[in-house]
Formats: C-alpha cells, sequence, structure tokens
C-alpha cells in the first residue's frame, strides 16, 4: 500500500463512518472505534512532526539537503551563495550543522523554497558536471595508438624527434604513470610497452 | 508524454546492467519527479528480485504469470492473457510495509524466460523482435523513460528489446574482456541499423547512446589505463559510424561500494537504503548526467 491508497481508503472509511454512524453499535465496532482514534491520533502526529516547516515546495528543498549530491557537493560557500541569491541574507554560521539549520529556517521564513531548490539543483548538476576532453587528448590519444603500430626502427625514429616535455604530456595524457625521477629512455620505453599493448588489444577498429 | 525507451544492454555478464538499470532508475523517480518503468527481461530476474522481495516476486509471477514471460508466451501460444496493468508493480515496498518511490514502475520477469529460445521456433509470424513492441507500444508513452534490463545474450529477448529502444545503454566494466566485447555489441547493434520496421511501418536505427562503466577502483593505474582503452575505441568506432557522434561516455564512473551490493539482499535501490554513500552519490551524478545526455538526444 502506498500512501495515495491509504489516503483513499480513509476518505472511504469516513464517507461510511459519516452516513451510517448514527446506526452503529455494539461491542466490537466500539473497540475497534477507540483503536481507530488512537492510531489516527497517533499517525496525524507524526505526519505533523515530518510536515513541521513543509510546505509546498519545502519538501523539496528537503529532500535535495538530504540526498546524495549534497553530501557530495555542499559545502558551506555554496550554503553561503544559495542562500545571497535565494533570499538576499548573509549566512552566519561557520559550521556545516549549524549552518544548514539556519539555511532552512531562514528560507522558510522567507517563504523562498522555491528559489532555494532551483538553486540548488542547478549547483548539484553543474557540480555532477564532467566537461569532454579537449582536442587535444584526442589527438594525443590517436597519437599514442599510432605509436603502437610502429615497428621497432619507426618508433625509434619517430619517438627520437619528441622533446622529453611532448613525450610527458602523451604518457600522462594517455594514463602511463612516472614520477619527476623518471629518466627520457625509460619513459619512452614505457611509452612504447603500452601502445604496443593497445594496439594489440584494438587491431580490427583501425582496419 | 512521450517516453525515452533505453536497453541496458551487454552480453558480458556482471557488468552491471542490472545495478545501473535499478539505481538510475531509481535516482530519478527520487530525485528528479521522473516516471520510470523498468522492464526485467532477464531470465534471472535481478532487477525484480532487487525491488521485490523472493516471496513477493514468487507470488506474483506464479507460473510465469503477470511477468515479460506473458508476453512472450502469449506470442508463441498465439494467446491474449498479458494484462499490463495487472503485471506492473507500482513503487518499492519498504521494511515497514509502504510503498515509497510511487513514480517507479517494474514489469518482473520470471525464470520461464528461459525457455523462451526453446519454443521461439513455434512463432510462424516472422517478426519475432515485434512481441515487445507490439504489447507495450500502447503503455510506454505514459513513462519519461522506461529502461530494458536485458539478458546477457543478443538472442530474442533481447533483439525485442533493442528493437523498441530509442538507444542502447551499455554497462562497462573496465578490463580488456569487456573491452574486446564491446566491439563486438557495437558492430552488432550497427548490423541492425535500419533493418527492421516497428508497428507503424516506421524504420528502427537501433544504437548506442551511453557507456557507463561500473566496478571502478581508483588503486593502482589499471582501472585509468583501461578506460583510455575504452576512450580510444570509441573514438574510433566514431570515425568508423559504426557509433554515433553522440554516443558518449558518461561520468562519473559507478565506484565499487559494498552498500550497493548490500541493498539488494534489503530489496531496496541505493537511495532508499544508504543515500550517504558512495554509490548512491555515484550514481546521484550520474543519473544527472544521463538525463542532461539522453534529454539532448532524439
Amino acid at each position: 500500500m502506498n500512501y495515495q491508497e491509504l489516503a483513499g481508503k480513509l476518505l472511504h472509511v469516513a464517507e461510511r463512518l459519516q452516513k451510517h454512524g448514527n446506526k452503529l453499535e455494539g461491542d466490537l465496532i466500539g473497540k475497534s472505534a477507540v483503536k481507530l482514534a488512537t492510531d489516527v491520533e497517533q499517525f496525524d502526529a507524526n505526519l505533523d512532526g515530518f510536515l513541521a516547516s513543509r510546505k509546498s515546495g519545502e519538501l523539496l528543498l528537503e529532500t535535495l539537503l538530504r540526498s546524495p549530491a549534497a553530501k557530495k557537493h555542499l559545502s558551506l560557500d555554496l550554503l553561503r551563495k544559495a542562500l545571497r541569491e535565494a533570499c538576499s541574507k548573509r549566512l552566519k554560521a561557520e559550521e556545516m550543522v549549524a549552518a544548514k539549520r539556519e539555511f532552512v529556517e531562514t528560507v522558510h521564513e522567507l517563504d523562498r523554497a522555491d528559489a532555494a531548490s532551483k538553486f540548488l539543483k542547478h549547483a548539484f548538476a553543474e557540480a555532477a558536471y564532467v566537461a569532454p576532453a579537449g582536442k587535444e587528448k584526442g589527438q594525443l590519444q590517436q597519437e599514442f595508438f599510432a605509436l603502437g603500430r610502429l615497428s621497432e626502427e619507426e618508433y625509434a625514429t619517430t619517438i627520437a624527434k619528441r622533446t622529453f616535455g611532448e613525450l610527458r604530456r602523451l604518457a600522462a595524457t594517455n594514463m602511463i604513470r612516472f614520477t619527476d625521477k623518471t629518466t627520457k629512455p625509460h619513459l619512452i620505453k614505457m611509452i612504447r610497452r603500452y601502445a604496443r599493448r593497445l594496439a594489440t588489444n584494438l587491431p580490427s577498429v583501425a582496419a | 508524454m512521450s517516453a525515452k525507451v533505453l536497453a541496458f544492454i551487454n552480453f558480458k555478464g556482471g557488468v552491471g546492467k542490472t545495478a545501473c538499470a535499478v539505481n538510475i532508475a531509481s535516482t530519478m523517480a527520487k530525485l528528479h519527479e521522473k516516471k520510470v518503468l523498468i522492464v526485467d527481461l532477464d531470465p534471472q530476474s535481478n532487477s525484480s528480485l532487487w525491488l521485490l522481495r523472493p516471496d513477493r516476486w514468487r507470488e506474483h509471477v506464479a507460473k510465469g504469470r503477470r511477468s515479460t514471460f506473458e508476453i512472450f508466451d502469449d506470442a508463441i501460444q498465439g494467446k491474449d492473457r498479458f494484462n499490463f496493468e495487472e503485471s506492473v508493480i507500482k513503487g518499492v515496498t519498504t521494511w515497514t510495509g509502504f510503498v515509497e518511490l510511487p513514480q517507479l514502475h517494474l514489469l518482473p520477469a520470471s525464470v520461464e524466460l528461459l525457455r523462451v529460445e526453446d519454443r521461439i521456433h513455434e512463432l510462424r509470424a516472422p517478426a519475432v523482435y515485434r512481441i515487445l513492441d507490439r504489447a507495450l507500444r500502447d503503455h510506454i508513452d505514459r513513462y519519461d523513460y522506461v529502461f530494458f534490463d536485458c539478458p546477457p545474450n543478443l538472442y530474442t529477448t533481447t533483439k525485442n528489446a533493442i528493437f523498441l529502444s530509442d538507444s542502447c545503454v551499455v554497462p562497462y566494466v573496465p578490463d580488456y574482456l569487456s573491452l574486446s566485447g564491446f566491439q563486438v555489441l557495437a558492430e552488432y547493434i550497427e548490423e541492425l541499423r535500419g533493418k527492421y520496421t516497428d508497428s507503424a511501418g516506421e524504420r528502427r536505427h537501433p544504437n548506442v547512446g551511453a557507456v557507463v562503466v561500473s566496478h571502478y577502483r581508483h588503486t593502482g593505474n589499471v582501472f585509468r589505463q583501461a578506460i583510455n582503452e575504452l576512450e580510444i575505441m570509441l573514438s574510433q568506432l566514431r570515425d568508423r559510424h559504426i557509433l554515433e557522434s553522440g554516443a558518449g561516455l558518461l561520468q562519473p564512473f559507478i565506484r565499487h561500494c559494498v552498500r550497493v551490493a548490500e541493498s539488494t539482499s534489503e530489496h531496496l535501490p541505493v537511495i532508499l537504503y544508504a543515500p550517504g554513500c558512495i554509490g548512491a552519490q555515484d550514481y546521484s551524478d550520474l543519473t544527472q548526467n544521463f538525463l542532461t545526455h539522453f534529454q539532448n538526444r532524439k
């Protein structure tokens, strides 16, 4: 059962109760009615607790603040910016839990939940976005693949023309690990090894 | 409403087809107010068992009824028993007994799907790839997204899903075995392009719309190199027009997360079970980029 179905069921019971209430009598229905009244009262209190300070739009804000995206991307700086943009207010708290509380209270006070939700949604989407690799990366990847298809002699001739800086860029782009102490001859060997592996693994694609 | 229909497909097993379909769909429903239908086409019924407790699933799909098997069984036997409204399960039942994510719907699978391949030759009609199209066409447009969770093969059920889909999403584990399989899959889907017509007489153009990476680990350099190799392959397949120019490698990569594995035993998507874990965070960002990517496509 979901909450909409429960609402429908309660309405259905309420309508029947209203229509036939005057005719109901006996222990069984009476005890059951007392139990239902207690449960409904308890449920109503829980619902109040849940909906406290959550008007339309504010529920979305609460969901956003508790979302996995918030856990990953929400910072004090972002909260400050969100409050400034949505409410034109300055965030005073310097610690995350207090800042979140102050943020929610201010937003609710000024009835700006929609604007705050919109800002956070946009900010989380921006934070999740990964820009496509530039043209240079693609060129270095293709060059790396081409190097793997060369014979030993061709490779030696081609690679000799590259500066150490170019080789380091080629290696870094193609995820070959090296350190500041890695020498040029060693880097040339590593590039050869991984480029050949790549050419072996992707032979028919280039055909 | 016009649904985006996507097939989660890879004929290699264990690459995260079900995990991606279930968790992206759930995140869409929870955080983006999207109405999503997951259609489980795998006889292993993993999407179904992720979102339903075993007793409930067994009861719902008893003897293959109210499941995707019934669609194929009807086609083979020339019957018309499948009823979408009775078969689809709305929302996810939490341990309180109440249903959450009412925007997420599931059309479950049953193990009887295993029999479909053995019996499909009994079907006289030539268009075996149109079975799902005929059964679901009238229902899918009430959703924002429809996801087919395909079995790890390219047989009849998968072909049906490819045929009905606007795009394929390929879940991928960064290693060489996945790399070699991916090329075969991309070429296979390219071969299907324009070959089939749907019930409205329109040519279908299945394509790989996106690749998503799961089981990613930051340790060492192995996974980074494997991703580099995949990027180079994607670029070359695009150059050869085997992949369309918009076929993208979506980020972030889904990191290995024990809470995601655990959420299967709880029969809950990770966004409900452990919304703070790294798996939920990765799926949250991936879903955001997934929506942007597919909103910008046809």
